[in-house]
């Protein structure tokens, strides 16, 4: 019995062996590839670079007013971000060529599904992008906005705003990959339909003398007994 | 007398077309530098070529001449120096053969202190005349009545040292005042102007009429007995003489001269005084609103009287009739030069004052003579004669009429340094420049078109007899107004401004008539539903009749 | 050229009805039912006393009143005159009046008038605010400058309380000021005058970027100065405090928003000028009262000193570092030690222009993080002038003129390309 254990624990070893020695090669010639397609997308993003700084694309770029915005949102110039996109797609390509060569069978079904699943990813990329600057944009407008009101509670308004729209901005991203759709679908719902329920109670219940003011100001004569004192700026 | 065949309607005056002329000016015939009535009568043909129904002459009986024949001497002659009676009497004949009736001057008020009457009257305060004036033994009657002649007189009351007493004159001290209290004088004036009806002529230009009786604590002037007399005289000559007219000549504002025409029982005509300077007013302003108003406030007067309406006279501009910002206006326009200004007028002639502007010339008779009234025409104003400042008084606008740029311009064959005033010499206005028979050779002359436009408007009675009704246009530059008698409707649009101009008139209520140009009688279009756009070029004019095809 | 598509038919034909005119007095009306009936009184008033002789046409140009400013203005102009006044105006007094379009063409009153103004080849032109506190004389104060002095642009002064208007005295004042090389008090008077020269060249320039803009009202007399044209100003009397704008972040955007676009749109007109020279005046010299106002100082250094913490992530994108630290050791101080050096002052809103020309963030959020300091300013300056005789609020008001004339080669620097803020 013990032989028959020993003999298949051996036969098993030296199959497990067999199988890594014969992986090991391809897991080298991944590693290589990966490495190669790392120094080549280095490169590529160089001449990429240059080929954008030559062409004038940064002038382009804030034509459109694309520098802008991305100043604003705080990422570096386009012809930076486009360059270092350029520099992960031809890597990935080589990574996800280096992962192929592993020959490993689940893996060869699973890139092409993955390559098809690219575009989502990019698009949700997108989306992230767009609700990070929205998001910046709104917070900072909320938070003059409050500031100029005299506020006490203005950065926290201007945090809550940012966070809500990060929250919807990742929500539609998750939703754009088809990751647990209903789940976040559902959270978020909840979340926001709280979030305004309670800020309604709070502004019809205890805001209701500043929301007469308030639209008073927007839509009636002035009366100079709302202002605080007699300065008027002209 | 003989009447010739003039037209015997009651109411000539009405249509007539009447031209101001003083006998001295016009034509001299004895080579003695002065104008006669035998000179005169030679240039009727030229009148009657010019369209002139009526003759307004100056005063020309025998006087000192103080006051240019204003201060009378005796009321039934003729100054030696215009001719005789009999010469007279062949001009009036002329005239009237010619169709051109005749209106002479009276002045009612005073005569001169050379006059016989007046003579009878100082001498003795016994004397039958001595009521026939106004005397007192006081200077302090009638105390608070405005003196005329502000340039000249202190006072009302003159001393005199024959009688020994204060004798009344509203005028110059050399014009005493006739007493109209007197029946006997009323009888004599009658009987003076009996005597020019007898002669033949058609009717009297009564000056200074306002003055006539005199009351204490009033003003002395347009009293209701002075009223009285008027309609005395005119009762009279209605009865005696019907188709004879009298001219009044009230320097009033117009709601005050409404009486001088009672009921159409004392005086026939009178002269519009306020909206002469106001003509001028507006044109400078280029903005119809003085003559507007003036003529707005024009009372109603009696079926059978009539305004008369001039752009000059032998006086100046008078802005008496006007306000002071008016005034000040007008004399920082017109009379920039100081000395063109007297006795609160202005003492140019029509051509200067509009700068010799052909078009502007031209606006104004046109103006003259569709608005309504019977229009006069000064004499040398039908060709644009220039005037003399430098003549003392208003002697600069009765310089001699320019007839030809020959010897004398024609006037008279005598010296030229013995004529009774210098002629025009400058090169604009001058008498070689500007006369008679030079302008009648061209079709394009002044002269031929003033008779263009009097025949124009002898062609219609509209305008003399017809009412008025102003157009509003939005544009307040143009002076628009439809006359209309019976069925005839005329529509008078004029231009004040230099700048061509366009304006919309509402013709509504003359829809569907075609417009018919009265001078080249060129059709124009029809009234429709839309506002009338007319385009005037600068200081132009239209008369259109409004026909129903 | 563009006149005609501005002029609405009705109103061309009023024009044409009105023709050659020596005088144009406009007033622009947006809801002004309470006061025109007043204004347009006043104004006739003013031309038929003091310049009886002229032509002259009275333009109502509204703005899409809701509340008839407009027929209520025609009516007043066409009610008859008291007796004497009409005794001595000898012509018809002309009035037109049109309303611009509004939201959907954007077209500003003042366009309008410019183009009547030079259909009727006006001499003169005024514009006139429909407040209550116009008078008779202002017309002709506007009015005799140009049409007999031979000036093209007639800025107002005015009688007010000190304390009215500072964003005008100690940001726009010495900000034009600095920049154009001369001192015009207003430069965005509602009541001024132009030449028909000036409003020619006006006429041919841009138009506003947006409706309502008081961009208009700034380009006239920056025109002027730029452009070589005799500018004087002239004090009209007490003004009465305006709605527009009361409060400050509007107001910011409608005075120093198109201030800073002008910067951008002519550089070459403002770069060059050094130090300042005063402008003549007319007619009396600005005055200025000091009757007791309800102020609330602590809120301004409250509001200050929160704006300053709060926005500090906003305000560092568009100030120096050196300067956002300076601010923030102002804001250190606390109420009574305070103080808010003029250099400051100037640099921060010279930082702001530049960084305003960058585009460094929203150009109205820019703007907005404006307010707070300046309420630091103002609570500084309150402070200072509370209690001063007028000589030496006058000198405080002129010191701070001329830091800002100091520190101009700041500008240019920071405008030339230095970059600002942290990127």
């Amino acid at each position: 019995m013990k032989e028959m254990i020993l003999q298949e624990l051996t036969r098993t070893a030296h199959d497990l062996t067999q199988a890594f020695a014969h992986l090991v090669p391809r897991l080298i010639v991944m590693l290589i590839i990966i490495a190669a397609g790392w120094v080549i997308a280095w490169v590529v993003k160089l001449v990429v670079r240059g080929i954008l700084r030559v062409t004038g694309f940064e002038r382009l770029s804030q034509k459109a007013g694309a520098a802008r915005l991305l100043t604003q949102a705080a990422l570096p110039s386009s012809s930076e971000l486009l360059s270092r996109l350029v520099f992960w797609l031809v890597w990935l390509g080589f990574i996800l060529l280096g992962i192929g060569a592993l020959g490993i069978l689940g893996l060869q079904d699973l890139i092409p599904r993955l390559v098809l699943f690219l575009p989502r990813i990019l698009v949700a990329l997108l989306i992230l992008f767009f609700g990070m600057v929205l998001a910046g944009f709104l917070s900072r407008a909320a938070l003059l906005a409050a500031v100029n009101a005299n506020s006490p509670s203005a950065r926290l308004i201007s945090g809550f705003v940012h966070f809500a729209v990060v929250i919807l901005a990742i929500a539609m991203a998750f939703e754009q990959l088809g990751l647990a759709q209903q789940t976040v679908l559902v959270a978020f719902t909840i979340l926001f339909g709280a979030l305004m329920l309670g800020l309604a109670i709070a502004f019809g219940l205890g805001g209701q003398e500043l929301a007469r003011r308030a639209l008073e100001r927007r839509f009636g004569p002035p009366s100079k007994a709302e202002r605080e004192d007699d300065l008027s700026p002209l | 007398m003989a009447r010739p065949p003039t037209t015997t309607d009651a109411l000539w005056y009405k249509d007539a077309i009447i031209y101001q002329a003083h006998v001295r000016a016009f034509s001299d015939s004895t080579a003695d530098g002065v104008g006669d009535f035998a000179g005169f009568a030679g240039k009727l043909d030229y009148l009657q070529q010019l369209g002139v129904t009526a003759l307004w002459l100056m005063p020309f009986f025998p006087s000192p001449l103080r006051d240019d024949g204003y201060d009378i001497s005796d009321y039934c002659a003729v100054h030696k120096s215009y001719g005789s009676l009999e010469d007279f009497r062949s001009f009036l004949d002329a005239a009237h053969q010619r169709g051109i009736r005749v209106i002479i001057e009276l002045v009612l008020n005073h005569t001169s202190d050379q006059h016989p009457w007046f003579q009878e009257s100082r001498s003795s305060r016994d004397n039958p005349k001595r009521d026939w004036y106004v005397w007192s033994d006081t200077d302090t009657r009638y105390h608070g009545t405005r003196i005329i002649f502000v340039d000249t007189e202190m006072s009302n009351w003159s001393w005199d040292p024959v009688s020994k007493a204060y004798y009344w004159h509203r005028f110059f001290s050399h014009q005493p005042d006739l007493n109209y209290d007197n029946p006997e004088v009323r009888e004599e004036m009658w009987r003076v102007m009996k005597f020019w009806l007898d002669l033949g002529v058609d009717g009297f230009r009564l000056d200074a009429v306002p003055y006539l009786v005199e009351r204490e604590g009033t003003s002395c002037e347009n009293l209701p007995e002075t009223h009285a007399v008027i309609r005395e005289f005119r009762a009279r000559l209605d009865a005696e003489y019907p188709g004879r007219m009298l001219l009044a000549e009230a320097n009033q504002w117009p709601g005050d001269l409404r009486p001088y025409f009672g009921e159409g029982d004392e005086f026939h005509m009178a002269f519009h005084f306020p909206l002469m300077p106001r003509m001028f007013l507006g044109l400078k302003l280029e903005d119809r609103k003085p003559i507007l108003e003036t003529l707005q406030r024009t009372p109603e007067i009696p079926p059978s009287c009539q305004w008369c309406l001039f752009l000059r006279n032998h006086d100046e501009l008078t802005l008496e009739m006007v306000t002071e910002i008016e005034r000040d206006y007008m004399y920082d326009v017109y009379a920039g030069d100081r000395s063109m200004r007297l006795n609160l007028g202005i003492r140019r002639r029509l051509a200067p004052l509009l700068e010799n502007d052909r078009r502007r010339i031209e606006l104004m008779n046109g103006m003259m003579m569709s608005l309504p009234g019977t229009p006069i025409v000064y004499y040398g104003d039908e060709i644009g004669m220039g005037d003399n400042i430098f003549l003392g008084d208003r002697n600069g606008v009765r310089t001699p009429m320019q007839w030809s740029g020959g010897w004398n311009a024609g006037f008279s064959t005598a010296d030229p340094e013995s004529l009774y005033s210098p002629l025009i010499l400058n090169p604009v206005f001058g008498y070689q420049a500007v006369n008679v028979t030079s302008q009648q050779r061209s079709e394009h002359s002044l002269l031929a078109w003033m008779r263009r436009l009097i025949a124009v408007r002898k062609a219609s009675p509209v305008f003399g007899r017809g009412s008025i009704e102003f157009l509003r246009p939005a544009n307040h530059r143009v002076l628009a107004y439809v006359r209309q008698l019976g069925n005839e409707r005329v529509l008078v649009v004029n231009n004040l401004s230099h700048a061509a101009q366009a304006v919309e008139l509402d013709l509504s209520r003359y829809k569907g008539r075609v417009l018919i140009e009265m001078f080249g009688r060129n059709l124009f279009p029809r009234i429709g539903d839309l506002p009338y756009l007319l385009t005037l070029g600068p200081y132009q004019f239209y008369w259109f009749r409004m026909r129903k095809v | 050229m563009a006149e005609e598509n501005i002029l609405p038919d009705e109103f061309l034909r009023q024009l044409m009805n009105v023709g050659e005119v020596d005088l144009v007095v406009a007033v622009p009306t947006h809801n002004h039912a309470r006061t025109i009936a007043r204004v347009v009184e006043a104004v006739r008033l003013g031309l038929v006393t003091y310049l009886p002789r002229e032509r002259a046409v009275l333009v109502a140009a509204d703005g899409g009143s809701r509340d008839g400013s407009l027929s209520l203005a025609l009516e007043a102009a066409a009610a008859p005159l008291p007796a004497e006044a009409e005794l001595r105006y000898l012509r018809t007094f002309q009035v037109v009046g049109g309303t611009y379009a509004n939201g959907a063409g954007n077209h500003s009153p003042l366009r309008l008038v410019l183009a009547a103004a030079d259909l009727l080849q006006a001499k003169a032109c005024a514009v006139l605010s429909p407040s209550a506190s116009v008078a008779p004389e202002w017309v002709e104060r506007l009015l005799a400058p140009v049409y007999r002095k031979g000036f093209d642009y007639v800025a107002p002064l005015y009688r007010r309380h000190r304390f009215h208007g500072l964003l005008v005295r100690i940001l726009l004042y010495p900000m034009v000021r600095a920049l154009y090389g001369k001192r015009i008090h207003e430069p965005y008077a509602a009541d001024f005058a132009f030449s028909g020269r000036l409003g020619a060249d006006l006429l041919a320039g841009p138009e506003p970027a947006a409706p309502g803009d008081a961009a208009d009202y700034l380009r006239a007399p920056l025109c002027a100065l730029t452009s070589n044209y005799r500018v004087c100003e002239a004090f009209l009397g007490p003004r009465e405090q305006t709605e527009l704008a009361a409060d400050l972040v509007p107001a910011l955007r409608q005075t120093v928003g198109p201030l800073f676009r002008s910067m951008e749109e002519h550089p070459g007109c403002w770069q060059a000028a050094k130090g300042s020279e005063p402008l003549p005046v007319e007619s009396g010299q600005e005055e200025i009262t000091s009757e007791p106002l309800r102020l609330n100082r602590k809120r301004f250094h409250q509001m200050f000193c929160s704006g300053v913490a709060d926005l500090h992530p906003v305000l560092a994108t568009i100030l120096t570092g050196e300067t956002l630290a300076d601010l923030g050791a102002c804001a250190a101080l606390g109420e009574q030690a305070f103080r808010f050096p003029d250099e400051l002052w100037a640099k921060t809103v010279y930082e702001c222009a530049a960084s305003f020309h960058r585009n460094a963030i929203s150009r109205d959020h820019l703007l907005q993080a404006m307010a707070p300091l300046y309420r630091g300013k103002v609570y500084e300056f309150l402070g200072h002038t509370r209690h001063s005789p007028p000589e030496e609020f006058e000198a405080r008001v002129e010191a701070l003129c001329l830091a800002f004339e100091r520190l101009k080669p700041y500008l240019l620097q920071m405008w030339g390309g230095r970059q600002g803020g942290t990127p």
